[in-house]
């Protein structure tokens, strides 16, 4: 087991690394130069070539490109992640104030969306094409198709210009209210996705000829509905393990329209700047978190079924 | 006795209270940053929401009034010497930091130090500093500036504001931690700043100046412009610059709690052409090019009014303006002539030609702007009415910026805003060709650059504006690139905000800008 948890991290080291590589090359490889689009924002007269030189010296990009690279990477081994290009400041600290605000803000929305999804999922599987079913359906395939930022608009509009009940600007500090427009806009989305798949999966199980006869000899439908969604937990963690990149950088749009100083906004800042230092230490954190998801589920399966570690099924996956 | 001891004690406090009441409702201006500050070292500083926080904590040596003149400010006087090449600084007397300390020579001459620097980035600064000698403090309030050579508008890089040399002498400008916690020597400090969401100021009770602004003045980012707008018809914004549509709704909504303001900036929008390529090298094309395109109709129909057309690259709001330049009409068949003498017929497309050169290029468009992208389909079709094809290529913008900057285009459309400091060598002499400088179209005319170079040892101004004007004159000639248009700043404005004022370079950069702004009792929004 021990081996297996090793050569399982290992490769998905690798992979995060490969990941940052090709996150770099793009980055470079992008047509914008960083100081060419730092001068340009320099309010009305061109910078000065000198000024400009001594934003690559500052920068390091003047040095070539693997070298700049290899210099990022042995400074974030020591977990230095450097300096933004855009103001100086230690991407760590950046990290340090967007994350939290945006993990929040995700987690909340994701929660909401878990809290909702499942019971309506698993009514909707329980009598497919019932009214129950035909409605949320309706109403779960507009929320999907609706941008999130046409939604956050609408909501803003209702609830904070004309009834009133929410803050025009969001703030966790707001209390309840503060966060309720951001996290019911990320997490309506969420929800739609969500209660359509746990449907799926739960009407899968319980058409399933097992569950068939399970029924046959008298099996309650309650707990059929249990065993259902037991049999669907794998499909649904694998889901959950695809969900967690977007807890850190998946609420670009709603970040914005919300103010809500989070990672979203920091990315997106970050790609339009060619802030590479950015750009790389949010990759490593997704990448990692995703790492670290896919790493713990696999050994969660792994302890539970012996045949996959013991027939090393897994070694030819990552 | 006692009860009317009583009364007057009850009067008293509910005076008190209503003044704390009325205090509170009124004495914050909330205003709008579209993006968080990057820092608040004024040396550093690039963009809007720097530079609009920082107008209100720091003061510069000299300032720009509303007529765009400079007018002391910590600086009492800036003297020059009769070489030009000497600048004498004298400071105000009782300026202080808002830690109490003086402001003295010796932060003029940190800064100064700072900035000229090869360390430091100092990307909108740097460029008044070339050919600095030295610095030399005279005494507390006198320092002495010597520059290698003179140069005419010098005086501009006074406007200068000041860094603490107690903070800053002797460290790294790029990572002191005052750049995140500035020393103010204006008429508000920062009070808090809870980062991404809102920067408080507050009044800097060691100013010596007079005060009669708020107590405080909020900043909230809002990046989103659509959400920015409910908050300012709520009140809970009284600034921000609006879009036509936003203030279309504005006007047309005689009850709403807030007002339009439009007002000249300095600046204008161009297509550049490369005038190297064989296409555009005849200045006969780029003006006929210039005629084929409806400037007029376009300032009224996408513009709504407020646009127009541009003459070339000296705005009215600088005093090298010449108004008895006027830009080339929308012309069609002049173009055509032109466009004949210069070599092109028809093809069997449809097309022009020389020779078995067709006249088709293409013109990047950088993305961000849809009313700039519309006006490139307005002018694509004239273009094709008379045989010209040109295909549109909307371009990322740091894309877009990075192939600008290095030349390498055929056509762009661009706009550039502008600073009070009317010396055109930087966008068009032959030296500041891209990748250089620039002069991105690569504009070339030994005429233009006698002139530029004159002029930049021409002090006497009446003398200046002559070859100002000879200079314009040559530059209309040529048209280097299609001047479109010089536009009208909108912005919204609460309307219980008072004593706003507007100069060329906006609401804000200028004295006393922002500082003196106040907000009347005005009828609060449900």
């Amino acid at each position: 087991m021990l081996a297996f948890a090793l050569r399982r991290l290992l490769s998905a080291l690798a992979t995060l690394f490969g990941v940052l590589t090709l996150v770099f090359v793009l980055l470079s490889a992008a047509p914008g130069d960083p100081a060419v689009l730092a001068a340009r924002s320099s309010a009305a007269r061109p910078a000065s070539p000198e000024a400009v030189a001594a934003f690559r010296r500052l920068h390091g990009l003047d040095r070539p490109l693997p070298v700049q690279f290899a210099t990022w990477a042995a400074r974030a081994v020591r977990l230095d992640l450097g300096r933004s290009f855009q103001d100086g400041r230690e991407v760590r600290e950046r990290l340090a104030a967007a994350l939290p605000a945006t993990l929040y803000l995700n987690g909340c929305a994701l929660l909401l969306a878990l809290l909702a999804a499942v019971p309506c999922g698993v009514s909707a599987a329980r009598r497919p094409g019932g009214r129950f079913d035909r409605f949320t359906g309706a109403v779960f395939d507009l929320l999907f198709a609706t941008p999130s930022f046409v939604l956050g608009l609408l909501l803003l509009l209702v609830f904070s210009v004309k009834l009133h009940v929410t803050p025009l600007f969001s703030d966790p500090a707001l209390g309840p209210a503060g966060i309720a427009l951001p996290v019911a806009t990320l997490g309506l989305g969420a929800v739609a996705l969500l209660s359509r798949f746990v449907r799926a999966c739960v009407r899968t199980a319980l058409e399933d000829p097992a569950a068939l006869a399970a029924r046959a000899r008298g099996e309650s439908g309650r707990a059929s509905v249990r065993r259902a969604l037991r049999r669907s937990a794998g499909a649904l963690s694998a889901l959950a393990a695809v969900l967690v990149p977007s807890l850190v950088t998946g609420s670009v749009l709603v970040e914005r329209l919300f103010s809500w100083p989070g990672a979203g906004r920091l990315l997106a800042d970050g790609v339009f700047a060619r802030d590479v230092p950015v750009v790389l230490g949010l990759t490593l954190v997704a990448g990692g978190a995703v790492v670290v998801a896919s790493v713990a589920g696999d050994l969660a399966s792994a302890w539970f079924d012996p045949r996959l570690r013991d027939a090393g099924l897994l070694e030819g996956r990552s | 006795m006692t009860r009317r001891r009583v009364a007057a004690l009850l009067a008293l406090l509910a005076l008190a209270a209503c003044g704390r009441k009325g205090k509170n409702a009124e004495s914050v201006i909330q205003r709008r940053l579209e993006g968080e500050p990057k820092t608040l070292n004024s040396l550093l500083a690039t963009t809007d929401p720097e530079n609009v926080v920082l107008a209100l904590l720091e003061r510069n040596l000299l300032e720009y009034d509303e007529k765009l003149e400079l007018v002391p400010g910590l600086a009492e006087s800036v003297e020059v010497s009769p070489d030009r090449r000497t600048y004498t600084v004298r400071l105000r007397p009782e300026l202080r930091w808002e830690d109490g300390r003086p402001v003295t020579a010796e932060d003029v001459a940190c800064t100064i130090r700072t900035l000229v620097d090869p360390k430091t980035p100092a990307l909108s600064r740097k460029s008044y500093w070339d050919g600095l000698d030295r610095v030399e403090v005279e005494d507390g309030r006198t320092a002495r500036v010597v520059f290698k050579e003179p140069y005419a508008e010098r005086i501009l890089a006074f406007n200068l504001p000041l860094l603490p040399a107690a903070a800053y002498e002797g460290t790294d400008v790029n990572t002191n931690p005052r750049n995140r916690a500035p020393l103010a020597n204006g008429p508000y400090r920062l009070g808090r700043w809870e980062a991404g969401r809102t920067l408080e100021l507050v009044r800097n009770t060691q100013y010596v100046g007079e005060h009669p602004g708020p107590e405080r003045i909020l900043f909230r980012v809002v990046p989103e412009n659509a959400a920015a707008f409910q908050a300012l018809l709520a009140g809970e914004l009284h600034e921000m610059r609006v879009t036509y549509e936003q203030k279309t709704r504005l006007e047309a909504d005689a009850s709403a709690s807030a007002r339009p303001l439009l007002f000249d900036e300095l600046g204008y929008s161009y297509i550049g052409w490369k005038n190297d390529h064989p296409l555009f090298s005849s200045p006969k094309v780029r003006r006929a090019l210039t005629m084929l395109i409806d400037r007029e109709t376009i300032a009224r129909t996408l513009y709504g009014g407020l646009a127009r057309p541009a003459s070339g690259p000296i705005p009215p709001g600088l005093w090298p303006y010449d108004p008895s330049i006027l830009p080339w009409p929308y012309d069609p068949k002049k173009a055509a002539a032109l466009l004949s003498e210069a070599g092109f017929r028809a093809g069997p497309d449809g097309v022009l030609r020389r020779g078995s050169e067709r006249f088709a290029f293409t013109l990047l468009l950088g993305a961000g702007s849809e009313l700039q992208r519309q006006i490139t389909e307005v002018i694509q079709q004239s273009l094709r009415a008379s045989g010209i094809e040109m295909t549109i290529r909307p371009m990322e913008w740091a894309a877009f910026a990075s192939k600008v900057d290095a030349g390498d285009f055929e056509a762009a459309i661009l706009a550039f805003s502008l600073d009070p400091n009317p010396d055109l060598a930087v966008y068009w002499h032959s030296s500041q060709k891209a990748p250089n400088g620039w002069n991105t179209s690569g504009y070339q005319n030994p005429k233009a650059d006698a002139l530029m170079d004159r002029l930049r040892t021409t002090f006497d101004r009446e003398e200046a504006r002559g070859l100002y004007a000879e200079l314009l004159r040559v530059i209309h000639e040529d048209e280097p690139v299609t001047f479109l248009h010089t536009v009208k700043t909108r912005w919204g404005l609460s309307k219980r905000l008072e004593d706003v004022r507007t100069s060329p370079i906006g609401l804000f950069l200028f004295w006393p800008g922002g500082s003196r702004w106040r907000l009347g009792p005005g009828t609060a929004p449900l």
